[in-house]
């Protein structure tokens, strides 16, 4: 017969500071955990909703990011007009060349980084139906006029709403802010790619074409059929694929330094779950001799510091998660490693991560009450009672 | 008094024993942490600050024009200038392991530049006579095995040409050997291949006295102040830490974990401390019966966990010592940054002041409280 639940969660509640401590302990290691995972959280967040799947980036051969690629206007066209790119009802095709330029500017703290201006089409607004413009209006192409990503208006103090900025040889005027969803493109300032490619004297040239497919399979089947034109040497990516590919890229490196610390902070938290379990079974050794001569056998006793180790870690588990909600409400930034620009997102703790931090906290409960049950269930009932 | 906090520290060796091993592995982190840390601030050494680099002031994704190095020669106190272009070309594949900086340059210049560099005089002379020859870091070089005369491949991803190179030197750089990590190739080569565009990603200009330094970033930014491709000047330090500004808030970040692992410790000493302190009641209040002050008793308990803390912190800064010069080189094939990572003393200070606070107060705090609890009440509860 196993002892009843209650009496291991009974049982923590008898020694309360000491397990409050150690539920802070493990609490702490969990918050750690949630916190750092939640910066890739947000990123693959701000990037999964980036792409589509159905549409195709095009690059320079051997180009990884927009930031490395251009291709002459000539060629651009031409694959516009590959077949299989869609067309809307009045016969306009779903294509849209674009520059991509990258502008040194200040953070609000002061600090330098890259910005993403992007000069697009206007085919660019429907083939990214997540941008809305939510403050003032859109840019007039011809007008040296900009829009910027909600995030980075508020990130960077030079391109807030009604601000005016020299870029190359042209002065700009910012006459709206935009929203979309919190993908990557909430981190980009947008303009005519007439109007900036002639500000950086980059007209001559596109950095990418993006097209629309009928489907993801039509997309698929696209990529091959411009990755097989020789003549083109232009490489091509589902849209999905390529922010994919820089969700992974910068998120790495965080998940990375979020195992580590996990890792080597339980080990430490660990200890503090045995110090408190060795104390509960010292404390209770005579409750244990009479419980084992009412008849419960040495595995129940076993069992039940166990699960009271476990609970103490759940609850500390609990513990992180909560303390960690908070997070998701900060918004901050850093570089993305494919295009060296700025990105912008949220924190976010994903129900994964939650799970994980969670079963982090039970795992080390158990593992470090481990020894501590053992030795209660190994008590010999004679010494055990005089004690 | 000495002998009764050692008594107390070994009455239950486990727990005391489990207590330094959370605080040495707490410790452990934070000095990891500064470690780390202390990478995204690049070494300074007078030859770096000594150096500037001139790029366009609109992002690094621009270049200069070729014409501006005989006019950047020009100004006062410039000895001499090199141009650099970073290539940035994929060796065997894009992970991060094969990942090092590639510099297209001038040869004979980069020498004059790239002060603190040391090169053999027989490499230097085949270097500059072969135009499809590099020269490789110490570090790089060792890692990826190359010896004198190999060849490697670099897939351009900025530029649309491929280099096909022969490894005709190995410098080293004594003063900072990050900067061994590095491969510089002839420009003449990289022009050709693109059809002579005649363009430049950054200068490197050697001044002569430190105290110039300013002076000539002046100079060079008001140069080209109103032509088409305006330059942003600044020493080899600060366009190094331009890179880790772009990251972001590391410092904060860092900081936020660091602070709670050591809320984290703080708990698991307290616990402890508050443990030792609670069975102790009767104890302390026959100590008191027997005339010990309340000072005094406080100071057993205090001297108690400042000693956990103590060996704790050491072992933690010791390990750290030991396995950051270790790890330094595992971690360099992942992050090539880290590969420089060592435990300044400094940090190591930190960490086990750290650990000291941590245990005083941990010990403090409950025999505070049992100091000025009631010797009657404790006596009682004897029987």
């Amino acid at each position: 017969m196993s002892l009843p639940l209650k009496y291991s969660a009974r049982s923590l509640l008898v020694r309360r500071a000491t397990v409050l401590m150690t539920i802070g302990s493990i609490g702490f290691v969990v918050l750690v955990y949630l916190g750092v995972l939640s910066l890739a959280g947000g990123l693959t967040a701000a990037f999964s909703t980036s792409g589509d799947p159905a549409q195709v980036v095009v690059l320079r051969d051997g180009a990884l990011s927009e930031t490395s690629s251009f291709f002459s206007l000539d060629r651009g066209r031409e694959v516009m007009t590959i077949p299989g790119v869609q067309r809307d009802s009045e016969g306009t095709l779903l294509a849209a060349g674009e520059v991509m330029i990258l502008n040194n500017l200040a953070r609000q703290d002061g600090t330098m980084s890259n910005v993403t201006f992007r000069g697009v089409a206007p085919e660019s607004f429907r083939l990214r139906p997540q941008i809305r413009v939510v403050d003032g209006r859109t840019f007039q192409p011809g007008t040296a006029e900009l829009i910027v990503g909600r995030r980075l208006a508020e990130r960077f103090p030079g391109l807030a709403l009604g601000s005016e900025l020299t870029l190359g040889r042209l002065d700009f005027r910012v006459v709206g802010v935009f929203d979309s969803d919190g993908s990557s493109f909430d981190s980009e300032v947008w303009g005519a790619a007439g109007d900036l490619g002639a500000a950086f004297r980059r007209d001559g040239s596109y950095s990418s074409v993006l097209l629309r497919a009928g489907s993801p399979a039509e997309a698929e089947a696209l990529v091959q059929r411009i990755a097989g034109d020789q003549r083109l040497k232009l490489r091509a990516l589902t849209e999905q694929e390529y922010y994919a590919r820089q969700t992974t890229a910068t998120t790495r490196q965080f998940v990375y330094l979020a195992r580590a610390l996990a890792v080597i902070m339980a080990i430490g938290a660990c200890f503090a779950a045995a110090n408190t379990m060795y104390a509960a079974v010292s404390a209770r050794t005579r409750e244990i001799a009479a419980l084992r001569v009412l008849g419960f056998k040495r595995r129940s006793i076993l069992g039940a510091f166990l699960l009271e180790a476990a609970l103490l870690g759940l609850l500390a588990g609990l513990l992180g998660g909560l303390l960690s909600l908070p997070l998701n409400s900060i918004s901050t930034g850093t570089t993305n490693f494919v295009t060296f620009s700025e990105i912008t997102f949220s924190l976010r703790t994903t129900p994964r991560a939650l799970l994980g931090g969670v079963l982090l906290a039970v795992l080390t409960g158990v593992v470090g009450g481990l020894p501590p049950a053992w030795s209660a269930a190994r008590k010999k009932i004679p010494e055990a009672m005089r004690a | 008094m000495r002998k009764l906090v050692w008594r107390n520290l070994l009455r239950n060796k486990r727990r005391t024993l489990f207590t330094v091993v959370s605080l040495a592995v707490g410790v452990f982190l934070l000095c990891v942490l500064g470690a780390l840390l202390q990478t995204f601030n690049p070494t300074e050494t007078e030859t770096s600050e000594k150096r500037i680099i001139v790029r366009h002031a609109v992002s690094l994704q621009f270049e200069l024009p070729e014409a501006y190095w005989r006019r950047l020669e020009t100004i006062d106190h410039v000895d001499a200038v090199s141009p650099i272009t970073w290539f940035g070309g994929i060796y065997k594949d894009p992970r991060p392991e094969n990942f090092f900086s590639q510099f297209a340059t001038d040869p004979v210049t980069l020498l004059e530049v790239f002060q603190g560099a040391e090169i053999d005089e027989a490499a230097s002379t085949a270097w500059l006579a072969e135009r499809r020859s590099f020269i490789a870091g110490r570090r790089l070089a060792e890692k990826h095995g190359w010896q004198i005369g190999d060849e490697i491949f670099l897939q351009g991803e900025i530029y649309p040409v491929d280099m096909n190179l022969v490894l005709r030197g190995v410098f080293t750089y004594p003063a900072d050997e990050a900067q061994e990590n590095q491969v510089f190739f002839h420009r003449a080569y990289m022009e050709e291949a693109l059809d002579n565009p005649g363009m430049v990603g950054t200068y490197w200009l050697r001044i002569d006295e430190l105290e110039n330094v300013s002076a000539v970033i002046s100079a060079a930014e008001a140069m080209f102040e109103n032509s088409d491709a305006r330059v942003k000047a600044e020493t080899e330090q600060a366009f190094a830490a331009s890179f880790t500004e772009m990251l972001g808030n590391i410092e904060f970040l860092f900081g936020a974990i660091g602070l709670a692992v050591i809320v984290s410790v703080f708990f698991i000493t307290a616990n402890t401390m508050a443990m030792a302190v609670r069975e102790r009641y009767s104890e302390i209040s026959v100590l008191k019966t027997l005339g010990f002050g309340r000072r005094r008793v406080l100071g057993v308990v205090t001297a108690e966990s400042t000693g956990i803390g103590l060996v704790g912190g050491a072992i933690g800064v010791l390990v750290a010592g030991v396995l950051i010069r270790t790890a330094a080189e595992g971690l360099s094939t992942m992050f090539p940054l880290f590969g420089a990572m060592t435990l300044r003393p400094s940090v190591a200070l930190a960490g086990l002041s750290a650990a000291l606070g941590l245990g005083f107060l941990s010990g403090f705090l409950p025999g505070y409280a049992m100091a000025r609890r009631s010797v009657a009440e404790g006596l009682r509860k004897i029987a």
